[in-house]
């Protein structure tokens, strides 16, 4: 889960948050089981950094890292969203075999509203594959997977607990496939939910 | 943030204990064989014109034992057909798929013990470690050991290479394959493979439509697309079009085109899924096309 709204100057912020795309596990439909732990800085009120480790990654016996920056372009005025875009990366190893570099891209409008400053935001985020090939040298057709997002943050007085909807790869068939992916989208896609808890210190 | 590092030190505690890899097995335990009177999901039903004779169908155990095991693990195996004519028929050696036992196998298996004529070949087919009455956990290790197991006992009966041929229906396609491609204690003259997977990174893969890694989410080895390349032994392909599983364009082709041997034949079935050849096909139609690989090639 992104920094959408970059922190203030010298603030620090921590997050855990939990989700992902929906699927059939035996009769159930759950979310794929993605915790991760991220730590944001804001440099200054206009541009946080932010580091991440994916545990459920861990769990598998991989390093998974995102390190990136949110931007805030444009500041709210009324009903004209605050905007913001957050370059990233993230970063995979498993052993000398196993390295994946993922750029990312998420471009964010958000609104703030309300006395405890509430939040909700829409935006799209993008990952890029570079790699050319995938198994059996065939070539890798996607090179673009981007995922429209809608979500809400609730502010209390030190915290932000947010929910979050996505789209995941609106545009690729998911028929076919050995994970049974459960979306209102049917034959295209995959449907994520996420909650998060940032903590600002 | 206090709160946060001891629950982050449990979570890196138990860092390195998950893979995907008993994702792949989907064993259902029994205490009985009921065969014919099996009431649980089956994929098809056969008429009484498919039935076997009881005399004709042989329950037994079998002692399975990989190279690298202390100890012999009890597994379950059916042989189809009359044993003292092992010596001189065909048999073909079932390697089931993923899920349940041997009793959900049995129209399947009955089919092959119809193909050409009743009980033209023997059939013989295994509950893997883990699945049905077998002892143990399943593993991969343990599909090759106990396929290996049917083949040293086939071998103990007078089978000779030349008449036996090997047969994997989806997950039962990495045995098949591997023993068909490596040297174990037979060397089946033929392979035979329905729906199979390419491997595990494929699986992976397809899931995410990205190029990930399957060692990202797995320790299985399990290659039939590599493997393939090793078998030189006349080979069968059958898939659905429609499999929603396996897909046949990443999996089954893959391996059908990465086959070098000596010959091989494809059958692509238009409308089947993963479960539904033999009834989209029609169930003469598919022992014709097994039979004739069977006895013409």
């Amino acid at each position: 889960m992104r920094f959408v709204k970059p922190l203030e100057k010298n603030q620090q912020a921590a997050n855990l948050s939990f989700g992902g795309e929906l699927f059939k596990y035996g009769s159930s439909t759950i979310p794929m089981p993605f915790l991760t732990a991220s730590y944001g800085y804001g440099f200054d009120s206009t541009l946080t950094g932010f580091a991440s480790l994916n545990i459920s990654s861990g769990l598998y016996k991989n390093l998974q890292l995102g390190f990136g920056a949110t931007k805030q372009l444009f500041t709210q005025k009324k009903y004209s969203p605050g905007l913001s875009v957050s370059p990233a990366f993230e970063f995979i190893y498993q052993n000398q075999n196993a390295v994946k570099f993922y750029p990312q891209l998420a471009i964010n409008a958000f609104w703030e509203y309300g006395k405890h400053k509430n939040l909700v935001f829409l935006g799209v985020d993008n990952w890029f594959e570079l790699a050319s090939k995938k198994a059996y040298e065939i070539k890798q057709e996607n090179h673009w997977i981007f995922m429209p997002a809608i979500g809400h943050g609730f502010c209390g007085k030190k915290g932000m607990f947010t929910i979050e909807a996505r789209v995941i790869a609106p545009n690729l068939s998911n028929e076919k496939l050995v994970v049974e992916y459960k979306t209102p989208f049917g034959t295209h896609g995959a449907f994520g939910v996420y909650i998060g808890y940032t903590r600002k210190f | 943030m206090k709160k946060i590092f001891p629950f982050l030190l449990v979570i890196a505690t138990l860092t390195g204990c998950l893979d995907l890899d008993d994702n792949l097995y989907n064993p259902s335990k029994i205490d009985a064989y009921r065969l014919d009177e099996y009431k649980g999901d089956v994929d098809f039903h056969l008429d009484l014109s498919y039935h076997i004779p009881d005399s004709l169908v042989h329950i037994f155990t079998l002692a399975s034992q990989a190279n690298d095991e202390s100890a012999a693990t009890t597994i379950y195996a059916i042989y189809v057909g009359s044993i003292s004519r092992i010596a001189t028929d065909t048999v073909i050696l079932y390697c089931h798929g993923n899920k349940d036992h041997m009793d959900a196998y049995w129209p399947r298996a009955q089919l092959l013990a119809n193909t050409k004529s009743k009980n033209r070949f023997g059939v013989m087919m295994i509950d893997f470690r883990g699945y049905g009455m077998s002892d143990g956990e399943p593993s991969e290790k343990g599909l090759y050991a106990d396929a290996d197991a049917a083949m040293k006992w086939l071998k103990s009966q007078g089978l000779t290479d030349n008449r036996l041929v090997i047969y994997g229906y989806s997950m039962g396609t990495a045995p098949a394959t591997k023993l068909a491609a490596e040297t174990y204690s037979m060397k089946p003259s033929k392979l035979i493979l329905e729906a199979p997977f390419a491997s595990a990174e494929t699986m992976v893969q397809d899931g995410s439509g990205l190029a990930l890694p399957g060692d990202f989410f797995t320790t299985l080895s399990i290659n039939n697309g590599e493997e393939i390349k090793s078998v030189q032994q006349p080979f069968f392909w059958i898939h659905g079009e429609a499999d929603d599983f396996l897909n046949i364009e990443t999996h089954g082709q893959v391996v059908f085109s990465n086959y070098t041997g000596s010959y091989s034949e494809a059958h692509r079935i238009p409308g089947a899924d993963h479960t539904s050849i033999q009834t989209t096909m029609g169930f003469q139609s598919y022992m014709d096309v097994v039979g004739d690989f069977i006895t013409l090639h």
